[in-house]
């Protein structure tokens, strides 16, 4: 049985246009103006028990609305969704017991006082044996190096420690399936570094299915080995990360500052020159060349600085878009 | 003085643009004025006076109150210390006017507003259970009275800047700005007149500025006082005004100060 | 379902310890909420014990029969701010989203919104309540067991009709994502409760006893353990209470069926 089973699954939101101040508040508690989005629209998908699939689309595409669905804060319109053989809107504790979501611009964590007092009332929510809860928190600790952010009113902590704090909440009830949206958000590249070595730590020590959106390229570069995209509620790619990344993003970015200006037919033949400002330029290098291209770049040019990008998620999905297939690899 | 002036006129639209926040406001105020009239209205019972009030006087405090705590009770002390708490001050004190006017300024378009919708409220009331109103004998107790709230509703104003600004050193400084006010309710006879109190404690009180915000106004309009009397309050009721003023900018100095020190 | 309970009862006992952490937190700022709790409990107890030096009757009631009013009202008061506070910032737990951590997480969300503040100032305050309470009944003509019974029943019911309210603004809160004041007109409107409704006219009464049932939860225990309830209003009491609870768990529940459905 997998874990998520997906069918035809559609949301269309009523969105009330509400009238400002008291008066149409009070209004709109008896007779509300309506008018329909559609968030998520005919989405089919299953995912394998310990898989880890990374959703991606853009802003507003129906990413978090179609995790919501499968966490059971929303109903859906019309189709059906089984999320560990439950269906997840019902809310039964007993399917409750087994997942998480986590929200990367959300917390749980009470904030005048220590993470560790919410991990105390996680333990009492979702019934963990004492025993099982030492030992729980002892390998998160370790895992996260949480060591000294325990003690600490979750307020003076910094941005990456409360993430990881964050993800300790949720996981302390060991839930088979993680349900992350945007876990890396707002991170520096270390700390998304660390937090994805955890998931996937995670993921491998417990056979845990994750389902992770991320406005991140790299986050699903290193974790996810299939992906899903949507597009405005659409499913549009179902399939390996690798094969749609070698069709739509065969390029990577480098950025290049120069001690003085450089002439723009000298870099083109390092690869193709996007810009050239003064002492600054991008240009696009075939994914597998990167590493020769830039050796090559730093020995011909007055290089200060150098960094190479992925194309951004965003373009990659425009892209996709824009052959409009919908085709498994 | 002109843009103090504007500052007044734009807050007076916002405070009428939010009529929803107005009206609950005056809603939440209303329970306490009809709970405080008839529990006096019932103290009264079938006499004619109690405690050397007419029974037109005593009901006519509690009306006068009603106006008092619309003038004089409507301060902006909560606002400052989310200002302060949140560092919104910082940008307030880059611009050339003083904070103080300024907020003086928003404080009397609030105040207007809430003293036409009391009057409103007083009437409707004397209208429907016909309470008897005391009107004052001497003409001239309507200026004494005029000008005992203007100085009393300015004490206030100053008073809780004060107290408001301790959130300068205290990061939660909700706390004792509530406490200051529950207080002042009490110590300046606000739901009962003080000489109601044992003449120990009514003594202490006197002492004190707080009876110069409601009790002694109302007493001069109830013409319990004579007029040489009145004119004495107000000349003790002038040099609180004057203490305190000086008190709160010392505060505020200091208080800047200590703002500046730590980077806001 | 016992298991059920005994889990909630550990998840609350834990989030009032979080709370009190999270106050103890707040340091000065949470002492002078304290302090001004006491002072307005003990301000007007004295100010009513001082008016009695001054007559011996209110609407046909003595010194201790109102002191049983006021503190009864107090109790009922502050015993529902201990459980009910949280839900004073329901509109924020929508808004910061952690009513949907509520929602995916295997503990009733009402009871986890409600709990997310459990005022332990208010525990503080409670004391001195009981303390006076307990002085006052101890000056009561012999009080029988039945109504000693009916009192202690009906405070309950008034807190039951309390949490109905609660759970209504709850409800509102959920769904419009307004009306945040709702809360506060409940408060303002609950300071009528500080007297017997016996001295309230008659429209007003049959308000705070049909309408807005803020007789019904504070004047009501009293009324019954001075022996002036009838059966026929306790009985009323009691139904108002349970239809009050039903209403507003209905009414929670499709609110919250909506925001699942409806919101994005």
């Amino acid at each position: 049985m997998p874990a998520i089973e997906v069918r035809n699954l559609s949301k269309v939101f009523r969105v009330s246009e509400k009238e400002p101040g008291l008066g149409g508040a009070f209004k709109s508690l008896f007779r509300r103006k309506f008018r329909t989005v559609p968030a998520v629209s005919d989405v089919s998908f299953d995912i394998k028990e310990g898989e880890l699939v990374g959703f991606l689309g853009a802003n507003g595409a129906g990413k978090t609305t179609t995790l919501k669905m499968l966490s059971g804060l929303l109903h859906p319109t019309t189709g059906t969704a089984s999320v560990l053989g439950f269906e997840p809107w019902k809310r039964k504790p007993a399917f409750q017991k087994q997942f998480s979501l986590v929200m990367g611009h959300r917390t749980q964590l009470w904030w005048e006082i220590p993470a560790q007092e919410t991990f105390r009332l996680n333990q009492e929510i979702y019934e963990i044996p004492e025993a099982d809860y030492k030992r729980n928190i002892d390998e998160l600790v370790d895992l996260l190096e949480l060591q000294d952010c325990l003690s600490i009113p979750v307020k003076k902590l910094s941005l990456g420690q409360r993430m990881k704090a964050e993800l300790a909440a949720a996981i302390l009830h060991r839930p088979k399936l993680l349900l992350l949206d945007e876990p890396t958000i707002g991170l520096d590249v270390v700390m998304q570094k660390k937090v994805r070595q955890f998931i996937l730590e995670y993921n491998r020590r417990y056979k845990a299915t994750v389902l992770l959106t991320s406005h991140n390229m790299d986050d699903v570069s290193e974790l996810c080995p299939r992906i899903l995209i949507i597009e405005r509620g659409r499913l549009l790619y179902d399939g390996a990360l690798r094969s749609v990344v070698e069709r739509y993003a065969p390029f990577k970015l480098m950025r290049a500052d120069f001690s003085g200006d450089v002439v723009t037919a000298d870099l083109e033949r390092i690869g193709k020159v996007l810009e050239n400002r003064g002492p600054s330029a991008t240009l696009e290098v075939p994914r597998h060349d990167v590493s020769a291209k830039a050796a090559e770049l730093l020995s011909r040019f007055p290089v200060v600085d150098l960094t190479i990008e992925e194309t951004p998620v965003q373009e990659v999905v425009r892209r996709l878009f824009i052959a409009g297939g919908k085709s498994g690899a | 003085m002109r843009k103090y002036l504007h500052v007044f006129s734009i807050s007076l639209q916002n405070v009428l643009q939010r009529r929803a926040s107005l009206l609950m406001d005056r809603v939440g105020g209303l329970a306490a004025f009809l709970a405080i009239y008839f529990f006096w209205s019932a103290v009264l019972g079938s006499k004619d006076a109690f405690l050397g009030y007419s029974r037109a006087q005593m009901l006519t405090y509690v009306l006068a109150m009603n106006l008092l705590r619309a003038f004089v009770f409507t301060g902006r002390g909560w606002e400052l210390v989310n200002e302060i708490s949140s560092g919104k001050i910082s940008s307030y004190l880059l611009r050339p006017i003083s904070y103080i006017g300024y907020t003086l300024s928003l404080d009397m378009a609030q105040k207007t507003v809430h003293l036409v919708s009391a009057v409103l409220e007083v009437a409707v009331l004397v209208y429907l259970v016909g309470a008897p109103v005391y009107v004052p004998q001497r003409a001239e107790t309507w200026l004494l009275f005029a000008a005992a709230t203007a100085a009393s509703s300015l004490i206030f104003f100053l008073l809780e800047f004060m107290v408001s600004s301790l959130a300068f050193w205290t990061s939660q400084s909700g706390g004792p700005l509530f406490c200051f006010e529950l207080f002042l309710q009490f110590a300046a006879g606000t739901f009962f007149p003080i000489d109601v109190l044992p003449a120990g404690l009514q003594a202490a009180l006197r002492m004190t500025p707080f009876p110069y915000l409601v009790f002694f106004p109302i007493n001069i309009f109830l013409e319990r006082v004579s007029r040489g009397e009145a004119a004495k309050l107000l000349l003790i009721q002038g040099c609180w005004l004057a203490a305190i003023f000086l008190a709160t900018r010392l505060v505020w100095a200091r208080g800047l100060k200590s703002y500046a020190a730590e980077g806001g | 379902m016992t298991a059920s309970l005994g889990k909630h009862f550990r998840v609350w006992r834990r989030m009032a310890w979080m709370s009190l952490g999270q106050q103890l937190s707040y340091g000065v700022g949470a002492a002078g909420f304290l302090l001004g709790k006491l002072i307005r409990l003990f301000f007007f107890f004295a100010y009513l014990v001082a008016i009695f030096k001054h007559t011996n009757s209110l609407a046909g009631y003595s010194l201790t029969d109102i002191a049983v009013f006021f503190l009864t009202f107090n109790l009922v008061d502050i015993v529902a701010q201990i459980f009910f506070r949280g839900i004073y910032s329901a509109r924020r737990a929508v808004e910061d989203g952690d009513l949907d951590y509520y929602l995916i997480q295997p503990c009733s969300p009402l009871m986890r919104m409600a709990a997310t503040m459990v005022d332990f100032l208010d525990i503080v305050t409670v004391l001195p309540v009981l303390g006076l309470l307990a002085a006052t009944w101890h000056r009561l003509p012999a009080v029988g067991v039945w109504h000693a019974a009916a009192y202690v029943l009906l405070i309950l019911n008034g807190l039951a009709i309390a949490f109905s309210i609660h759970v209504l603004v709850a409800g509102i809160a959920v769904r419009t994502q307004e009306l945040e004041n709702t809360i506060w007109i409940y408060r303002d409107l609950m300071f009528l409760g500080r007297f017997p409704i016996d001295i309230y006219a008659a429209p007003l009464r049959w308000t705070l006893v049909l309408l807005v049932p803020i007789g019904v939860m504070t004047s009501f225990p009293s009324q019954a353990l001075l022996g002036t309830l009838s059966l026929g209003w306790a009985c009323y009491a009691i139904a108002l209470a349970a239809a009050a609870l039903g209403a507003s768990l209905w009414f929670w529940r499709r609110s919250i069926d909506q925001y699942t459905s409806v919101s994005s």
